[in-house]
């Protein structure tokens, strides 16, 4: 079973790219359990045809406790359970706990089962707490991909994540895998990305070019794969879930000092040429 | 203090509920854990006071209140706490669980006050800091929420006085102790506020605060700040009496200092004096023969474990009064480095006679205060120790074949109810328990 766990800037496409990943996946005959550490709990909204879900927190606030997997696992496209952790509302409680006695809670319900080849963890935002990093302590996922694109505070944030990696990583068995680029057709996108995770000494594992199809299918609440197979952005995510699926790069990040991100924006991130270009 | 220490001898922040609980008709309200509140009245506190001990009302934050925050339930346990228990004032403590979240604990108690309820709240997550310097948050937290509100005149009254001394609880004897303060204070013709304990008239003596023509802090250090808070907000002057008065000579002293600094009729004051002076040694008069005879069976040297008002008390008094030397002074109450120079400087002119250094250690980690002890007894192998300390003390007590005498928490062999050290009446009994431990073990 591969454990993995997907980080990134808020508001990235982690969530997207997780479900369309997955999607992906499981068209290869995975068996696959998405787990939403997200207390907006929209990590398996793509996947389940809707926000159909109730939260392990729900369950624990409204019930007492959980007794019984079903209560907050779904089945959604490809076979792939779902749950989501949820959490409290915005302002209150702490989330960051939240992910701790839920994900303690799926394990106490024996929901990693034997059978299962990845489960994914969908982590909100930034690693801003103990609770935030639990999907990748001692035990639990080894394998690390952060959503990036070609903006500067994706990349900030890309690295700040890969300080939480890199301290969990020297005393764990958690690796990253690679950057993943969420495009937002940012000028050199491509080469910045590559260049930032080699500068990581990791991988851009794959590029997913930015279509509206991603957009048109989340409206009807679906993954592109499942809205329409036959369309390009689909062949995308089958070849990114091909490269997570066929990945043997494992490694502990070198996060940059924020000069050198700042000089590796001003190498690729910048075209001096084209600079006219940049109108609205 | 950094890394592990053993025996604490002091709580986290959430031990100022005990001084709520000092407080007449006060009640705390614990926004913690299940268990903290009885941990703390297991160390700093006999008895459960009105609403202390297993009667304070808390809100058991769990696992959920956590996640998803432990607001409405601190709302539902004020609310309750309100119907079920008759106070005149309710403090709401937030413990570690609800500072780490962050409980709008403030909105939640405004709430309350804003329909004029005597309620306030203080934070007092127990990472904080020790009871020590919370006692001081706690007050002040009383002081701006409630007496700053309710208080109905601002204007001076002569004579009165606020005191401020030992901590509630902290001290096994606060409540004996500022009894005899109050008692001495009143007959140099002064209107005491002591605000805690029995001889306080409770809330209506805490909305007298902003009148007292000036405060008096007799301590070490832990309270300084309320009396110094006092005067950034009501301009009210203060005394710092660096020690826990104990006996004739250092009860003298003390009412000399506040004779001085309030003014006071000097005759006046010095008539008080002279009476109790008389009284005191009357009695040790009484007694010349049988104290004479015996003076090869008192203990010759005594050891400290306690707070630095304490530690400092009781060293004036045996040397000066008893002739019992002071051996190491462990001060366990993690005073802060700035305020240990001044406890030093006290120390070194402990005696008018001859200069007399004695050792002090500063050191919370009780532990290694007695291995030292236990050290440096080894000189006095043929001699009668004393041991002035905790309930914790009691098996090296045993060890030395020394005297103890428990002034300091946690206190498990023996009950203390308005027994206290303070004043002239506090050192009579001071001696009466230290010949006691030493005739207890005739045949």
């Amino acid at each position: 079973m591969r454990q993995i766990a997907i980080y990134g800037k808020g508001g990235i496409g982690k969530s997207t790219t997780t479900q369309n990943l997955t999607a992906g996946l499981a068209e290869l005959g995975k068996k696959i359990m998405v787990v939403g550490c997200d207390p907006k709990a929209d990590s398996t909204r793509l996947l389940l045809n809707g926000l159909a879900q109730r939260t392990v927190l729900d369950t624990l606030r409204e019930e007492g406790e959980v007794d019984d997997l079903k209560q907050i696992e779904k089945e959604g496209f490809g076979g792939i359970r779902c749950v989501e952790s949820g959490g409290p509302e915005p302002g209150v409680g702490c989330a960051g706990r939240g992910i701790i006695t839920s994900i303690g809670m799926l394990e106490d319900l024996g929901a990693y089962t034997d059978d299962l080849d990845y489960v994914f963890y969908d982590v909100l935002g930034d690693v801003v707490c103990g609770g935030f990093a639990m999907p990748i302590r001692e035990g639990k996922a080894k394998e690390i991909y952060i959503v990036a694109s070609g903006e500067m505070m994706a990349l900030y944030a890309a690295n700040n994540i890969c300080k939480g990696i890199q301290k969990y990583a020297l005393k764990g068995g958690v690796r990253l895998g690679g950057i993943i680029c969420n495009s937002r057709n940012v000028d050199r996108e491509k080469e910045l990305l590559r260049h930032f995770a080699e500068e990581l000494g990791s991988q851009l594992i794959y590029f997913v070019p930015r279509d509206n199809e991603v957009q048109r299918a989340e409206i009807k609440k679906k993954t592109v794969i499942d809205h329409d197979p036959n369309h390009p952005q689909a062949q995308e995510y089958r070849n990114l879930a091909q490269a997570i699926e066929n990945n043997t790069q494992f490694v502990i990040p070198k996060p940059m000092t924020q000069d050198r991100l700042e000089e590796i924006l001003m190498e690729f991130g910048l075209m001096d040429s084209i600079k006219d270009n940049y109108h609205i | 203090m950094s890394g592990a220490i053993e025996q604490p001898r002091f709580t986290c922040a959430l031990g100022s509920c005990q001084s709520v609980v000092a407080i007449k008709k006060g009640v705390p309200i614990l926004h913690s854990g299940p268990g903290c509140g009885v941990q703390i009245s297991r160390i700093i506190g006999q008895g459960e006071g009105y609403a202390g001990g297993s009667t304070m009302p808390c809100t058991n934050a769990e696992e959920s209140d956590v996640v998803f925050g432990g607001e409405k339930k601190l709302r539902d346990v004020v609310e309750n706490s309100f119907k079920v228990i008759d106070g005149d004032l309710y403090v709401v403590i937030t413990g570690c669980t609800a500072a780490i979240t962050g409980d709008d604990v403030a909105a939640v108690v405004g709430e309350f006050q804003e329909e004029d309820k005597p309620i306030v709240y203080v934070e007092e997550g127990g990472f904080k800091s020790n009871n020590y310097v919370s006692h001081s948050r706690l007050v002040k937290a009383i002081i701006d929420q409630y007496v700053d509100k309710f208080s109905e005149d601002r204007e001076v009254i002569p004579g009165l006085v606020n005191v401020f001394a030992n901590i509630p609880y902290q001290d096994p004897f606060w409540n004996g102790n500022l009894e005899q303060l109050k008692r001495v204070l009143t007959g140099i013709g002064l209107k005491v506020n002591i605000l805690f304990g029995n001889e306080s008239e409770g809330v209506s003596e805490w909305k007298t605060i902003p009148q007292a023509e000036f405060n008096i802090f007799a301590g070490s250090w832990a309270g300084l700040d309320i009396v110094k808070h006092l005067k950034r907000k009501y301009g009210t002057p203060y005394l710092h009496f660096p020690y826990t008065p104990i006996g004739a000579k250092e009860t003298s002293a003390f009412l000399r200092a506040v004779g001085e600094f309030g003014g006071l009729d000097k005759e006046k004051v010095e008539t008080y004096i002279d009476r109790e002076e008389k009284k005191f040694y009357s009695h040790i008069d009484k007694m010349a023969s049988f104290m004479l005879e015996f003076r090869y069976g008192i203990p010759r040297r005594f050891y400290t474990l306690a707070d630095a008002s304490t530690a400092l008390g009781f060293s004036k008094f045996f040397l000066n009064e008893l002739g019992i030397i002071p051996g190491i002074q462990f001060i366990v109450d993690d005073i802060p480095e700035k305020y240990q120079e001044s406890v030093l400087e006290e120390f070194s002119k402990i005696s008018d006679l001859q200069t007399r250094d004695v050792k002090v250690v500063f050191d919370p980690d009780a532990g290694l205060d007695q291995q030292k002890l236990l050290e440096d007894a080894k000189d006095y192998e043929d001699k009668r120790l004393l041991i002035l300390g905790s309930s914790w003390d009691k098996h090296i007590a045993d060890e030395l074949h020394a005297d103890l005498l428990i002034v300091s928490v946690p206190v498990q062999h023996r009950l203390v109810m308005n027994c206290g050290y303070a004043g002239y009446e506090g050192g009579l009994r001071a001696i009466e328990d230290i010949y006691d431990r030493v005739l207890a073990t005739y045949r």
